[in-house]
């Protein structure tokens, strides 16, 4: 059930009007078993995985409230790693770890015999287990205090607008918009349509719009360099509409129904270095990574090395957390080397600049650094769209002849006119956000202004839905 | 209360902001070609409109751009085709007499490039399904000599169009009217044949006349095709506003999308004879009576597959032991190109011009290979 699909609004309208009607809690429980429905129209029979991490989750946060003994807190927070982490293991990356073992035994001589597992990726798989990890790291961390309630701490696993993509919740967050009642209010349901409308727009006109485009460059034999210039530009627009445009839907959704979900995007390609992009891109993993991987592993507090081998550590798992191939833990290393020679170079620093005031000439040298800032992004881009290694050699030796004149010949397929105009609205809008400094820029402007925005992005809506619908890239993860 | 009235109050302004809006496009459409990139513009709206709509504007509009109305009628194509053979030299030896599309048209130009011996004679329609093609080469037989080539064509994206009456039916946004009839395998052998109650341009224009006819012809094509549908082809008034046209597009396009996976069967590329598929035994019978009237006549039959983009219907899966069991000689793109092969096409989902060169230049080669034309020199 795609969010850009009318099986969906139909779905949600008739969850709608029974949150509207329901008292608090008959509204947690009937979100939990349109949550179960939600995921059950892809496969109901992963549900049982959903189940077993919320019922391990569960008892062991029960337990780690109750126990005060260290040795054995540290044994209960590693069942429930072991169950969540393994569930991965097995679902995720058994597969790819067989072949690859396999791989390299072939390449040293040695048969290992040919290894088909044919196992179904779970969708969402990755997004809620880590939701479910951050609640026992946190119980276990005594930041949080466990929640008593089964019913909605099972919500909090499998609150279907964030189940399957995220934003990766933290129980910090969510289960007090769970356990608390909640108010459906007027400026809830505005700004929840509006960020469903631009999710949409986001979603079915521009990242399906120019998707064509970058599958038929990544499809060929030997695109030119600037033929993958291009469409490595056209799938960096591509992902972020993708992937925000689910985000936006994600949080509109829940913002309708009184839940605030928290930001997952800030315009992330404004970013002018590497630490700034992952304070933009995919917040809730990149504060995950942070939180829970990064600083468990030592973070910043054993000197330079260190610090530089954490961010690598960090940031391959992060690529790898996206899928099981190479290419992914390729883009994560790549990344992880970026963060290390920035931190190497510029040192640390806190805030992103969204929203800051600049003279006109801070302005023009911001704005060149971000252009080129953004095509080392979108060199990583291709290690994550390619399909191989020699195909990231093929490209990258492409990319590296490049010549002006490729522009004029380049054989890309033209995005239809409505996404060409989507992405200039996106642009257009990430602007107005990156001035104002909040998601929410247009309700500076008075009510006739806004509606002429809200008619305009109906009217994009309109004239580039398409009509294959394709599912969210992230779903794969 | 406050902020819901508010809320509201929203809601009416955005509703206003979105008519207004609408107006002013529909203004802009009106100002006619003198603007930069207006033609574009307005044929990308007019793609929403509803079958009935488009074919009553191109009517009362004859000279609007992608006007089709009278593109491809039969009656039309035999009749020009018996004016070209009274005026063809037959001392030249035999032509080869195509029935398809735009892609067997390419091909058979290249062929004809290719090779001087090869002589050609096209008919076709756009994207035009089997039974067009076989309606055609029936149309035509008085214009066809003993020792010529017939060929055949079956284009696998139009597969679906085999349970429609009209292209109409399911090209939504540029739905030519011409019309074919339906076939169905007969219970001894053989096929019947459905025949649609419009069979000339000039009975399509008369139905503005005719209530009654047009009342008829319209349960024909709801009693028997199975590609049309309501949100094609209802809803008259939303054709008055460019915003509905657009939302219209999306969903018939979507609707025609599903029409078709139900005709196909939810054919999956793995499957071997397109069981699933009901017209699958039509074809098969198309292609054996194909075969036996131009051997009849004393003509080659030649069978020319062309799997456009998508290896699925895999025309060769479904025809393959027909062809074979009736010796019937074919031309099959995929055992050339790949269907999977991306670049291999335009973006207008066309072959790109260097491989309908090469394709010409093997079937030019596969007819002399299969003694359909005489020995060079």
């Amino acid at each position: 059930m795609l969010f850009s699909t009318t099986e969906f609004w139909l779905f949600f309208a008739g969850v709608f009007a029974l949150v509207l009607v329901l008292p608090h809690k008959a509204q947690n429980r009937m979100l939990l078993g349109a949550s179960y429905v939600f995921y059950g129209a892809w496969d109901w029979r992963f549900l049982s995985l959903i189940l077993l991490s919320t019922v391990v989750d569960y008892l062991v946060g029960l337990a780690l409230g109750r126990e005060a003994d260290p040795h054995r807190r540290r044994r209960l927070v590693t069942v429930s790693l072991c169950t969540n982490l393994g569930m991965l293991a097995v679902f995720k990356y058994l597969g790819f770890f067989a072949e690859s073992f396999a791989e390299l035994m072939a390449a040293v001589g040695l048969q290992a015999g040919p290894v088909t597992l044919q196992i179904v990726l779970p969708v969402g798989i990755s997004f809620y287990t880590f939701q479910t990890l951050s609640y026992t790291i946190d119980v276990y961390r005594r930041k949080l205090p466990p929640e008593d309630s089964f019913w909605d701490f099972a919500l909090f696993v499998a609150f279907f607008p964030q189940l399957v993509a995220g934003p990766i919740e933290r129980a910090t967050n969510l289960l007090p918009n769970i356990t608390r009642p909640r108010a459906i209010t007027a400026e809830g349901l505005g700004a929840g349509a509006v960020l469903c409308l631009l999710g949409l727009v986001k979603k079915v006109v521009v990242a399906d719009g120019v998707a064509p485009s970058v599958d038929a460059v990544y499809a060929s034999a030997n695109p030119t360099g600037a033929e993958i210039a291009i469409a490595t530009w056209l799938f960096a627009v591509q992902i972020y509409g993708d992937f925000s445009g689910y985000s936006d839907i994600a949080r509109g959704v829940a913002l309708m129904m009184g839940f605030r979900l928290m930001r997952n995007f800030a315009q992330p390609y404004f970013a002018a270095d590497p630490q700034e992009f992952w304070r933009r891109w995919h917040i809730s993993l990149s504060t995950w990574l942070r939180d829970y991987l990064y600083i468990a592993l030592g973070g910043n507090r054993g000197g330079r090395w260190m610090t530089y081998r954490n961010l690598m550590a960090t940031m391959a798992l992060g690529g790898l957390w996206h899928g099981a191939a190479w290419n992914f833990v390729a883009w994560g290393v790549y990344q992880g080397g970026l963060l290390a020679a920035h931190r190497a170079i510029a040192g640390r620093h806190a805030e992103t600049g969204e929203g800051a005031r600049r003279s006109p000439w801070a302005w023009v040298r911001r704005g060149l650094w971000v252009a080129l800032f953004f095509q080392i992004v979108c060199y990583g881009w291709l290690l994550f769209r390619a399909q191989s290694f020699d195909q990231i050699a093929a490209y990258t030796a492409a990319l590296a002849a490049i010549a002006p004149w490729q522009f004029a010949n380049a054989a890309v397929p033209m995005p239809p006119l409505a996404a060409l105009a989507g992405i200039v609205a996106l642009l257009a809008w990430d602007v107005m956000a990156e001035r104002a400094g909040r998601d929410a820029w247009y309700l500076a402007w008075p009510a006739w202004c806004r509606a002429a925005l809200y008619a305009a992005l109906a009217y994009l809506l309109a004239a580039g839905a398409t009509t294959q619908t394709s599912a969210f890239i992230y779903f794969q993860f | 209360m406050a902020s819901i009235l508010a809320t509201l109050r929203m809601a009416g302004l955005t509703l206003a902001a979105l008519a207004v809006l609408d107006l002013a496009v529909a203004g802009f459409l009106s100002l006619g070609g003198a603007l930069p990139g207006h033609a574009r513009i307005a044929a990308y709206f007019d793609y929403g409109r509803s079958v009935p709509g488009k074919l009553a504007r191109w009517q009362r509009l004859p000279g609007v751009a992608g006007n089709l109305f009278d593109v491809s009628w039969r009656d039309h194509i035999a009749a020009q085709s018996a004016l070209d053979l009274a005026a063809e030299d037959a001392a030249r030896g035999p032509v080869v007499r195509s029935y398809g599309m735009s892609f067997v048209d390419r091909i058979v130009e290249a062929a004809a490039k290719a090779d001087p011996g090869v002589r050609v004679d096209r008919h076709s329609g756009p994207a035009a399904p089997p039974n067009f093609t076989y309606a055609l080469f029936h149309d035509d037989r008085a214009s066809r000599r003993a020792g010529d080539i017939a060929v055949l064509g079956v284009l696998a994206s139009s597969l679906h169009g085999m349970a429609s009456l009209s292209n109409r039916s399911w090209v939504f946004e540029q739905p030519a009217p011409f019309t074919y009839p339906l076939y169905r395998p007969a219970p001894g052998g053989g096929l019947t044949q459905i025949d649609p109650l419009v069979e000339t341009e000039d009975a399509e224009r008369a139905l503005a006349d005719d209530p009654a006819a047009a009342a008829a012809w319209t349960a024909q094509l709801a009693a028997h095709d199975a590609n049309r549908t309501l949100v094609a082809n209802g809803w008259p008034l939303l054709d008055r506003s460019p915003f509905a046209r657009l939302v219209r597009r999306s969903l018939a396009l979507d609707a025609a999308g599903d029409a078709r996976s139900a005709v196909l069967g939810d054919w999956t590329a793995g499957e071997p004879d397109g069981a699933a598929f009901p017209y699958a035994e039509t074809l098969r019978r198309i292609i054996v009576a194909f075969a036996e009237t131009a051997r009849s006549d004393g003509q080659v039959p030649v069978v020319l597959l062309v799997q456009d983009g998508q290896p699925s219907p895999d025309l060769l899966a479904l025809t393959r032991a027909t062809l074979a069991a009736h010796a019937v000689p074919y031309f099959a793109t995929a055992e050339h190109v790949p269907p999977d092969t991306r670049d291999a096409f335009l973006s207008d989902s066309h072959f790109r011009p260097d491989i309908d060169a090469e394709f010409g230049r093997l079937f030019a080669a596969h007819l002399r290979r299969i003694r359909a034309l005489p020995p060079n020199g």
